[in-house]
């Protein structure tokens, strides 16, 4: 139990790594701020199962894209909790589109959650770390930050921007006591994600092929699961990792080896 | 003049930066695009490019948005009116503001952004929408902060951090195509210590000093490598990243610099 008296806001926390996120710091004492957007449900799912193992938590609805709403959730946080000590930026839409399928209002659509709305949400949360003397702040990218999807081209800018949002932050911010680093997972497997609504490899492939594909892509010979992700988290989010700043540590099996 | 008879699109004849680039293209043999801004003053801009054109090649200028993808399909279907063609695409928009990660406007966030990556997005988009396409170049000439922070200019380095990115996507999937994509990261050139002055990062102080050879880039020296790329002998460089910098980045060392 870590984090004893520490508050941590973590965005898309309904689903996926965010989930396993929200639950690992809550599990370890930290009060969660458990962010979504589409689904309610699945926000109070991750927060009962925070309560359920004797920590607290509470579900936030906003659109990280959109200002007032950010201002307005990171506000809530802050008066029930007494401030934010952790920002884990997660929220991300992949609608699975190639270069020439992408229309204008997906792309910016794209780059407004994925990309200004970690910036958002950073810029929203200073004010209340300052306060209290620093902070952590945390940014999930991904592998294709670096490497190309092949699948998703904007999702890739967003997250390629989202390196270079992370070390200019990480300058900036250091006065102030508040370290900002990446954490990059490969593939990580989760339930069904609101985000993404065409799968990544074609229909016609037969699931045995995209099954060996995986597995040969994948070193230490799986898939991740949220709760990898969420050790890092929790090692980047603690107290002894004061001294990293504007690092990226990728988590992703050693698949960006292959 | 190993381009002749090629189209060479650039996105930006306000810059010196993209005036050098055409003049380069051009001397090589290729008929140039010089885009400008809706708002530019195109005819004081012909003037700055220099001598009488027909003395160089063919120059055709445009003026067209290039942050929705309307104005880029008008901008394209202008170009393949006039030459039916676009061999080469550089993208060369830079638009550097120093704002900070605390106190940026959103809205101001969003203008950098399109500026500096959305253009070039929907440019490759209209690149890779050319029917007949089984050939081409695209150069997006970036910076070296798609990689070093700044500390004064946040979202033009997310913009090509960004970019950086979409060059890599377009290397595969319009490389499937023949069509190759590579960026420049330009180092230090005259002015960039006011451009990203800092009180963050100590990057640009004495920053010709921190140049191995103590001379700045030009460019002249970016259009050379433009070309480059731009040559058929290039054909296999695809999703390449050319750091054009003498070294900048590699220097941490004041105490070592050739000056002092």
């Amino acid at each position: 139990m870590g984090f004893e008296g520490k508050v941590a806001l973590v965005t898309g926390a309904g689903t996926g790594i965010g989930k396993g996120v929200a639950v690992a710091l809550g599990r370890q004492g930290a009060k969660v701020a458990v962010n979504y957007i589409v689904d309610p449900a699945a926000a109070e799912d991750t927060v009962r199962q925070i309560v359920d193992a004797g920590g607290e938590a509470t579900s936030v609805l906003a659109d990280v894209s959109l200002p007032e709403q950010v201002a307005n959730m990171v506000g809530l946080v802050v008066d029930v909790y007494g401030g934010i000590d952790i920002l884990v930026n997660n929220a991300a839409r992949q609608p699975n589109l190639s270069l020439l399928e992408y229309d204008e209002a997906t792309y910016d659509a794209v780059m407004a959650v994925n990309c200004m709305g970690y910036w958002l949400m950073i810029q929203a949360v200073v004010p209340s770390m300052k306060a209290r003397g620093g902070g952590r702040i945390i940014n999930i990218s991904s592998v294709h930050g670096k490497r190309p999807t092949d699948f998703d081209v904007v999702y890739a800018m967003s997250k390629g921007g989202i390196k270079m949002l992370s070390r200019e932050a990480a300058i900036e911010l250091a006065r102030y006591q508040i370290t900002v680093n990446v954490i990059e997972p490969g593939a990580v497997r989760v339930g069904a994600k609101s985000g993404n609504p065409r799968p990544i490899v074609p229909p016609g492939l037969a699931p045995e092929i995209r099954r060996q594909d995986a597995h040969s892509k994948f070193p230490l010979g799986r898939v991740g699961q949220p709760e990898d992700i969420a050790h890092v988290v929790a090692f980047l989010a603690s107290a002894e990792s004061e001294y990293i700043t504007g690092a990226a540590i990728r988590a992703d099996g050693g698949s960006m080896l292959l | 003049m190993k381009l002749r008879g090629q189209v060479a699109l650039i996105s930006d004849g306000e810059a010196e930066s993209g005036r050098a680039i055409a003049r380069k293209l051009l001397t090589a043999g290729s008929r140039v695009v010089i885009n400008v801004a809706p708002t530019a003053d195109v005819e004081s801009l012909k003037a700055a490019f220099g001598p009488a054109e027909k003395e160089r090649g063919e120059v055709l200028w445009t003026q067209y948005g290039l942050i929705h993808t309307a104005d880029v399909e008008d901008l394209w279907k202008e170009v393949l009116t006039h030459w039916r063609r676009v061999d080469v695409l550089v993208h060369n928009s830079q638009l550097v503001r120093p704002v900070s990660v605390e106190d940026c406007d959103p809205r101001l966030y969003q203008e950098l952004m399109d500026v500096n990556v959305k253009s070039a997005f929907l440019l490759t988009q209209a690149f890779g929408r050319q029917a007949e396409t089984n050939s081409g170049r695209i150069i997006y000439v970036s910076t070296i902060h798609d990689q070093k922070p700044s500390g004064s200019s946040f979202v033009y380095s997310v913009a090509k951090g960004a970019l950086a990115m979409l060059a890599r996507e377009a290397a595969l999937d319009l490389g499937r195509r023949g069509v190759s994509v590579n960026v420049i990261e330009m180092g230090p050139v005259e002015g960039d210590d006011v451009r990203f002055a800092s009180s963050l990062s100590d990057v640009y102080t004495a920053y010709r000093f921190k140049v191995p050879s103590a001379v700045l880039g030009t460019y002249e020296d970016l259009a050379h490598v433009v070309w480059f790329l731009a040559l058929p002998e290039s054909r296999f460089l695809n999703g390449a990243s050319i750091r054009l910098d003498g070294g900048f980045h590699l220097h941490y060392m004041n105490h070592k610099m050739k000056r002092e």
